[in-house]
């Protein structure tokens, strides 16, 4: 996922610092897509996405007059809402429930896909719903530091210098805790590699 | 069959992106984040209200750019102020000396073969007799109470003018 420009971002924040809070609006517009698919994939829940994005955004608004461009907005307003979304996996604990988002058809179209179709078998053979469980299933598996690494690398495409500046880690964390997600995933997933279709 | 292998994994979960909210949904969440700020707004307490209120209206300002230069000379004129009359305040000691403040030593009629160059400290050999404190004095003319003595007048003890 392409990094927006930060030279326009330091305008924006620069203007809500000075009072004008239609220029925090614009960041909010700008950030709330890219924000969600990363709370999202991290809670595996609509409702809880909706009501973690808005306190990531109240949150913001609130400390951006202390925010002082060390870093990019980008990494900051991660930075929030990937710490608040950690510390509510916390409290939630494991009592939830998957809600999840129905697939986009475009994804039919999509190149990825239509490589996985052609050379998995298991793809090609479930449904596109029965996929969208397992993977989340398999995800949900993870510990929520882990599934946050593999939600920024995979889902959101960010390199790994990105997602050590985020978490304030190491990139040699990063990529540990990566590699040992994928091979837990790869675990997870081999039930449904062997019976595609439950 | 093998596992998935990770480039797999990868495509997988990059699927996940096309996971998808309602159409209206980014369209509706700014209004509900403008509803939510209003109403949490409300339920803060007045002074929580005035305080924020107040905190604006001073970041607005720009106070403390603005303060840090008048601040700093004020801070440096009260410490100035308060040094000067506590200088003032205090009594002049050329003029009165307290007796019983330290003991003195009183040095009247010292040979020149006393001296040594042994201590750098006390030099002076003054001999049992010859060093007297003024407390001692004190005792001799009776004093109980402090006294004070101008510098410029002889004490009486001194040796008394011949005329």
């Amino acid at each position: 996922m392409e990094q927006p420009r930060s030279d326009e971002d330091q305008q924006l924040v620069a203007r809500t610092q000075n009072g004008e809070a239609a220029a925090f609006d614009q960041l909010v517009v700008k950030y709330t897509p890219r924000l969600y698919g990363l709370v999202y994939n991290m809670t595996s829940n609509h409702e809880d996405t909706n009501d973690l994005l808005q306190d990531v955004f109240s949150k913001a608004y609130k400390s951006i007059g202390g925010f002082r461009g060390k870093s990019s907005f980008y990494t900051w307003i991660h930075s929030i809402a990937v710490n608040m979304t950690l510390n509510f996996l916390k409290k939630r604990g494991r009592r939830f429930h998957l809600s999840l988002d129905d697939m986009d058809a475009s994804v039919q179209n999509d190149k990825e896909f239509l490589e996985l179709t052609a050379t998995s078998s298991p793809v090609r053979e479930a449904d596109l719903s029965e996929l969208q469980r397992r993977l989340n299933e398999a995800m949900m598996k993870l510990s929520d530091e882990h599934r946050a690494v593999v939600t920024m690398f995979h889902i959101q495409g960010m390199p790994h210098a990105e997602i050590s500046k985020i978490l304030r880690v190491s990139e040699g964390t990063v990529r540990s805790r990566l590699f040992y997600a994928n091979r837990q995933l790869q675990n997870y997933l081999e039930e449904f590699r062997k019976n595609p279709v439950s | 069959m093998n596992q998935f292998n990770e480039d797999e994994i990868g495509k997988l979960l990059r699927l996940k992106k096309f996971e998808q909210p309602p159409p209206a949904y980014f369209d509706n969440f700014l209004h509900e984040f403008h509803r939510r700020q209003r109403d949490e707004l409300l339920r803060q307490p007045l002074w929580r209200i005035c305080l924020q209120r107040a905190q604006d209206f001073m970041f607005r300002l720009n106070v403390r750019t603005l303060a840090s230069y008048p601040v700093a000379v004020t801070a440096v004129l009260i410490c100035a102020a308060v040094i000067s009359l506590k200088i003032y305040q205090t009594p002049q000691a050329e003029k009165v000396a307290t007796v019983n403040r330290a003991p003195v030593i009183a040095t009247t009629t010292i040979q020149d073969s006393n001296w040594s160059l042994s201590n750098p400290t006390a030099t002076r050999d003054f001999g049992p007799t010859l060093v007297r404190t003024v407390k001692d004095s004190s005792h001799t003319h009776r004093a109980t109470t402090t006294r004070y003595v101008l510098d410029s007048t002889p004490v009486s003890y001194e040796p008394a003018l011949r005329f």
